[in-house]
Order: structure tokens, then C-alpha cells, then sequence
């Protein structure tokens, strides 16, 4: 066995003692990435539902009973009260008690009967753009329901052209061009599936550089540095030993968190999984890297964690892991090239949702390769003059 | 208060001696926010969307120039040779429509012809978002062209978008950001303070000294509070700035309640602290609860009753729930105490229960004077 097989045996074999002595960081290691995926997959929920719509009918007449039932036969809403004027709604959307409400005016029957157009009014509350845009959305969809049917109670041949919960938009007129939608790679629309998919990697790569910079910085704290440094072994060697054990318990976070996303959420893997095996090395590697970079330039323990603070929640949020890149304003969407995490994240998606071909993967995986390597190497550098 | 004020200059002097410390408290909120509060989008723009008209006739190039001319759609040239699957799947376009032949014609008929658009729906919220803009576009397209018989119009609707009639994202995620910000940073150095004590030893000096429990937490807490206070300060002047903040006409509200999070923040810090003993793993701890907790289940990203109900309850422990609805009431919604006094009366049994729980921690080691 060459001799620098032999000392890296030996160091790596110190390094999993040391490991495997540190209950608490293994448990810490291994628990909260698949329990924080879990609860991601459920809290993260962007779908509006029972909107709570108030209803001011100052017209009182059949016809705008009508009406309201026409708008209150979408399943979003949910209608909580109904005021006798509109002074009083306001007030109740103040008190956050509505989302929305329907002023309905006293001449709404009148209107009608003279085949004129009655006009009502919507008020949203839009302090949350995305929701109001939702409500506005279906609001419209119920009234153009009603206009299509004629005002004519419920015409369950024609509604039963869409499902209520999922189109906001009615459909078109008879005769005019429609267009259907047919959603790939998620027809069932499970939401849980975007965000499992994008933070699984993600949570793997904090946690990767967070035990690496700990591990690193250990032995300056505690002085043994100087022991190391004094064997015969290289420095190359020593990080190498140092970080193998991270990266194989790293490894099995990351298929812990895909087993996990399989079975609680149903997250197909259609691709290769040696692809994600890859990447995920790659990821895990590059996590390492940014550890052991921290590491190298703080005194301590608390140091390099508040450090990895500065560090990883930009690579987060620049990684498309919980909101579109396509998103961002046109500066993030630059820097989210510098984010190895963005690669990662690509590849994950493409390989479990979408089995992606491999022209439009090998970009992604060349580049975190390049990000691992270049990473991995600056850390080697530094760990060196420590 | 003579002793509660030496305490809280005692932390001041150790605080100013950190440089990394100080760079965390100051520097640090002012970048996250700014990140937080503009990543965080889910309005839709400009989406890559392939197309194949199978038509070529003048109503068909008609059609897609609705597409083309909206705002959430951009045409991107396509490759002859590739199936839209195969553009889907490698990520040259987010939808694809597919126009079929005799599609003119069919519609001069009246025939209604099927256009077809399919979506990669990996992001399921912006599947769903993009199916119903393809459906209100083609409502419009219909509309003009009038290729189909005029409807008559019972009832018109004329809305009124309340406190952000731009639908703007910035103005939420920037107030959530902002109550995210004065959680993080203040939990995190009360947790730091006090778990130091514990490590360097110099707890028992504390334990040992005159000072009761309380003067101990107050004196500690006063300091870390205040810097929260400059955080206030910095991230309200980039919510200024950047994120369209308005100050609100009875500014009572946001204060009171800011002083009560701070407070609820930093006693949560510091029973981090107490509890662990140890600087890493308070820092862990205060990552986990206050950080990614808050960030999940506050309703700074999606509303609160979106949350499965099995832990959902858990959202009520958290102070930031209710400070980002206070943050929201009092910048965005200008309303006053009336809508915003029962999330106040919250953050204070908050910021009472884990100053109460600090204080029995610390009880337990002191000594009976």
C-alpha cells in the first residue's frame, strides 16, 4: 500500500472515531434535514382557498339574491357576513375580518329590468399582491359565468367544463377558440413536490459546509492543529481525511431527504439516478469547500458559524430552490450564476420531475463540477497556511 | 436599576470589542432584507413560451400575437427539428402552445377549434397561473376578433384594490422581511451573550454576585434590545427606500409592538442560550426555531390558514406571526390600535412567557440571599 494511501487511512480512521464519539452532531446531522423537509413540503402552500368575501346586497330584490348566489357557487369563496351597508364592510376589512367584498347597488334589480348593465363593485384587499390578484381572478370568473348563463341559475352543463378549484378564467364562448392546458410533469398540480424538490439539495449543501467549518476550525480552537500539522502526512491528505467522513454522511442526508420526499410526498424520480448521485457529490463537495474556506479564516467555533450566516442564506435565495429565478429582479437573476447552489438545484428538478435530456443537464452539472473544483482547490490552498 | 444598568454596560463594552458581531448586527440585516424582501416574487413575466402553428393563416398569427403582446409571455424561436416535449424538457420554454391546422377555418365556422398549451408544470403555482392567463388571453382574443357572438352584459364589475392598488410583491415580502430581520438578529445575540457566560465560565460570577435573576435578564436584555432598536431604524429607512413603505399616521402601534418582538426576541435568545450552554448550538437553535420556523410558518411567505392544521398551532407560539401583521396593519393598511390590539396583547404574553421562563432557569441556580 503506498504510503500515502496508509496515512490517509489513518487520518480518515481518526476522523470517524472522533465522529462517531460526537453523538449529538451526528444526531444533529441526520434528524433535522428530513424533519425541516417535511414540514417545508406542508407549510409551503401558495394555493388560496376560502377567501372570505363579504356581501353589502343594498338592492335586496330576487335578482340580486341571484347574483350573489351565482358568485358564491365558486368554492373559494366563502361568504362570512352580510352587512346592510357598505360603511359597515369597510369597517370589517379594517378589522382583517374580510378579504373581499360585493357592493351590490339599490338599483340592481331596476338595472336589469331595464336590459341595461347593472354595475357592481369589488373592494380586495391587496396588502398580499398574489392572493388579490387570485380573488380578482376568480371574481371574475363568477361573473362571467353569470353574464354567460344568461343570469339564469346554475347551468351545470356549462360549468362542468372546468373544475371550479383550479381555473380562474371561464371558458370560451361557444363557437370561438379554446385553449386547453395540459400540465406536464405535475398533472395532479401537488405543490409540495416544487418546494421538496428545490431545498432537499439545499438543506444538504448548509448543512455540508456548517459540519465541515466546525470540524475544520476544531482543532485550531482546541490546539491540536499543531499535532497535525507535525505528522508526516500532506496537508492534502489531511483535508482529504478531514472531509471524506462529511461527505459520505452528507451523501446519506441527501438520499435520506430524496428517500423522505419520495415516500411522504409521492416526488416521482423519472430520470437517472446517477445523475443525481453526481451532482449531489459535486454539491456536497462544493458545500465542503465553502465550510473549510470559512474555517479557514475564523478563530473559532462561534466565528465560522455566524460566518456561514453571512454565506449561505444569499445562496439560498438566489438558488430558484423556493421562488422562480425568472422572478428576480435582472441583477439576482445575474448573480444567481456565481451560485453553485442554482446548478444543483436544475439538476434535482430535472432529474426526478422531468428526466431532462442530457444535453440540457450537462451544462449544469459542468458547471457545479467547475464550482466544486475550483472551491474544493482554494480551500486546500488556505487550509494549507493555517 | 442602578445594577440592571452596570449589567447592560458590561455587555455594551464586551459587544463593542466583537468586529464580527458588530458587522452581523448592523450589515447584516440591511443585505437580507434586501434579498428576502426582492427574491421573493411570484408575479410572472416574461415566461419563454414555444410555439407551433400548424395553421400559418393570418387569424392564427393573430392569436399569437395576443400571446406575444402580453406581458407574462415572451415567443422564443423554436428548433424545427424539436418536439415540444423535448423544448419543455430541456428548459428552452416553460409552455408550449400548439395551434392545429384548419384552425382559421374552424373558427370562421364557428367550429371552436382546440389550441393546445402545455406547461412544465414542475412549479405548480405558476402552472396554475399561467393556464388561467392563456385562458383570460384567449377570452380577449375572441373578444376582439369577434369570431364569436356578443354576449350581453347583465352586470359589469368595477374594482378597487385596497392599500396596494399596484398588486405590488415588494410591499409584502418587504414588511415580512423586515419582521423576519428584527427577530434573527436580536434572538441571536441575546443567545450568544448569555451562552458565552456559560462556556468562559463566568456564569458563576453571576450566580455568586448580588444581582437576582431578574436585574441578570433585564440588564442583559436591555442592551440587545436597543440594538434591535438600531435595526429598527436601519431596516424601516430601507423599507423607505426600497420597498415602498409608508409611515404610518399613528406610529404608537408599530413602536410599542417593535419594543414588545425585540423583547419576546431576545428573552427567546437568551433561554436558547441558558438551555444549550454551548455558543454552536444556540446559534443552531435560534437558526432553527426563530430563523426557519418564523420563515415558514409566520405568513411572511403564504397566508397562514394555507398551513395544514396539524401544525399550524405552531405558528401561534411564534412572535413573528404576529408582529408581521402588526408591521403590515400599521405600514401598509394604516389602521390603528383597534384592528391591531389583539396581536399586541400576544406579542406581550410572548415576550412575558419567555422572559418567565429565563427567569426560572436562572433560579434555579442562584442562591437564596
Amino acid at each position: 500500500m503506498p504510503p500515502a494511501i496508509r496515512r490517509y487511512l489513518a487520518l480518515a480512521t481518526k476522523e470517524v472515531q472522533q465522529l462517531r464519539r460526537n453523538r449529538v452532531l451526528l444526531i444533529q446531522l441526520l434528524l433535522p434535514p428530513t424533519v425541516v423537509l417535511i414540514i417545508f413540503g406542508f407549510a409551503l402552500n401558495p394555493k388560496v382557498r376560502d377567501l372570505r368575501l363579504g356581501i353589502v346586497d343594498e338592492s335586496l330584490t330576487a335578482q340580486s339574491r341571484n347574483f350573489v348566489d351565482a358568485l358564491t357557487e365558486n368554492v373559494n369563496f366563502e361568504v362570512t357576513r352580510r352587512f346592510l351597508n357598505s360603511k359597515q364592510a369597510e369597517d370589517a376589512m379594517k378589522n382583517l375580518d374580510l378579504d373581499l367584498f360585493v357592493v351590490i347597488p339599490a338599483d340592481f334589480a331596476v338595472t336589469l329590468g331595464r336590459a341595461e348593465t347593472a354595475n357592481v363593485q369589488v373592494v380586495i384587499d391587496a396588502v398580499d399582491a398574489n392572493t388579490a390578484q387570485i380573488a380578482q381572478g376568480y371574481m371574475r370568473s363568477s361573473l362571467d359565468d353569470y353574464n354567460a348563463t344568461g343570469g339564469a341559475s346554475s347551468n351545470v352543463a356549462f360549468r362542468a367544463r372546468r373544475t371550479l378549484a383550479r381555473s380562474t378564467h371561464p371558458s370560451a364562448p361557444p363557437g370561438a377558440p379554446d385553449v386547453y392546458p395540459a400540465y406536464l410533469y405535475n398533472p395532479g398540480l401537488v405543490t409540495a413536490w416544487y418546494y421538496v424538490s428545490g431545498l432537499m439539495s439545499v438543506i444538504m449543501f448548509i448543512n455540508a459546509s456548517l459540519v465541515a467549518s466546525a470540524l475544520a476550525v476544531k482543532e485550531k480552537e482546541t490546539g491540536t492543529i499543531e499535532q497535525l500539522l507535525m505528522t508526516p502526512a500532506q496537508t492534502g491528505e489531511m483535508l482529504l481525511a478531514k472531509t471524506s467522513p462529511v461527505f459520505v454522511l452528507m451523501m446519506v442526508v441527501l438520499f435520506a431527504a430524496l428517500g423522505a420526499a419520495t415516500l411522504v410526498f409521492g416526488l416521482p424520480v423519472r430520470g437517472a439516478l446517477w445523475l443525481f448521485t453526481v451532482a449531489g457529490a459535486f454539491a456536497a463537495l462544493a458545500g465542503i469547500g465553502i465550510g473549510v474556506m470559512i474555517a479557514t479564516v475564523s478563530r473559532s467555533q462561534q466565528q465560522a458559524q455566524l460566518l456561514t450566516f453571512f454565506v449561505n442564506p444569499p445562496l439560498t435565495m438566489l438558488s430558484g430552490a423556493t421562488s422562480p429565478i425568472e422572478n428576480m429582479p435582472a441583477i439576482f437573476q445575474k448573480l444567481s450564476y456565481i451560485d453553485p447552489l442554482r446548478y444543483m438545484v436544475t439538476i434535482v428538478r430535472g432529474v426526478t420531475l422531468k428526466n431532462a435530456p442530457w444535453e440540457a443537464l450537462w451544462p449544469n452539472l459542468a458547471a457545479l463540477a467547475g464550482f466544486a473544483i475550483v472551491l474544493f482547490a482554494i480551500s486546500a490552498v488556505r487550509f494549507r497556511k493555517i | 436599576m442602578k445594577k440592571i444598568w452596570a449589567q447592560a454596560m458590561k455587555e455594551f463594552k464586551l459587544f463593542r470589542r466583537d468586529k464580527l458581531l458588530i458587522m452581523l448586527a448592523v450589515l447584516m440585516p440591511v443585505v437580507m432584507m434586501y434579498l428576502a424582501g426582492s427574491t421573493a416574487s411570484l408575479r410572472l413575466r416574461n415566461i419563454p413560451l414555444v410555439v407551433y402553428d400548424y395553421d400559418n393563416t393570418p387569424l392564427s398569427r393573430t392569436y399569437l400575437e395576443t400571446y406575444g403582446a402580453s406581458l407574462s409571455f415572451r415567443i422564443v424561436p423554436r428548433d424545427p427539428k424539436e418536439s415540444p416535449e423535448q423544448a419543455l424538457a430541456s428548459w428552452r420554454g416553460r409552455a408550449a402552445l400548439i395551434i392545429p391546422q384548419n384552425f382559421e377555418r374552424d373558427t370562421r365556422r364557428g367550429g371552436s377549434p382546440i389550441v393546445q398549451l402545455l406547461i412544465d408544470a414542475s412549479d405548480s403555482n405558476a402552472a396554475t397561473a399561467l393556464g388561467n392567463y392563456a385562458q383570460a388571453l384567449n377570452s380577449s382574443f375572441a373578444q376582439k376578433n369577434a369570431v364569436s357572438r356578443a354576449m350581453p352584459r347583465l352586470v359589469s364589475m368595477s374594482q378597487r384594490l385596497w392599500y396596494n392598488p399596484g398588486l405590488s410583491n415588494p410591499i409584502y415580502f418587504g414588511t415580512g422581511a423586515m419582521g423576519l430581520m428584527l427577530l434573527l438578529f436580536p434572538a441571536l445575540l441575546g443567545a450568544l451573550a448569555t451562552a458565552r457566560e456559560y462556556e468562559v465560565g463566568t456564569i458563576i460570577q453571576a450566580y455568586a454576585s448580588s444581582l437576582t435573576a431578574v436585574q441578570w435578564i433585564l440588564g442583559k436584555a436591555l442592551l440587545y434590545v436597543a440594538i434591535g432598536i438600531v435595526n429598527l431604524v436601519i431596516c424601516f429607512t430601507l423599507g423607505l427606500l426600497i420597498f415602498d413603505y409608508r409611515f404610518p399616521s399613528d406610529p404608537s402601534v408599530l413602536l410599542v409592538s417593535t419594543l414588545l418582538y425585540l423583547m419576546a426576541g431576545v428573552f427567546f435568545g437568551m433561554m436558547m442560550g441558558n438551555s444549550t450552554g454551548s455558543q454552536s448550538a444556540a446559534i443552531q437553535g435560534v437558526q432553527m426555531c426563530a430563523f426557519l420556523l418564523s420563515l415558514l410558518l409566520s405568513g411572511y411567505l403564504f397566508a397562514i390558514r394555507n398551513i395544514p392544521p396539524q401544525i399550524r398551532w405552531l405558528s401561534s407560539f411564534l412572535p413573528a406571526t404576529y408582529y408581521i401583521q402588526i408591521v403590515r396593519n400599521s405600514i401598509l393598511r394604516d389602521v390603528g390600535w383597534s384592528t391591531s390590539l389583539m396581536p399586541v396583547v400576544a406579542l406581550a404574553l410572548l415576550a412575558f412567557g419567555y422572559f418567565f421562563l429565563n427567569v426560572i432557569q436562572m433560579r434555579k441556580m442562584q442562591f437564596k440571599g
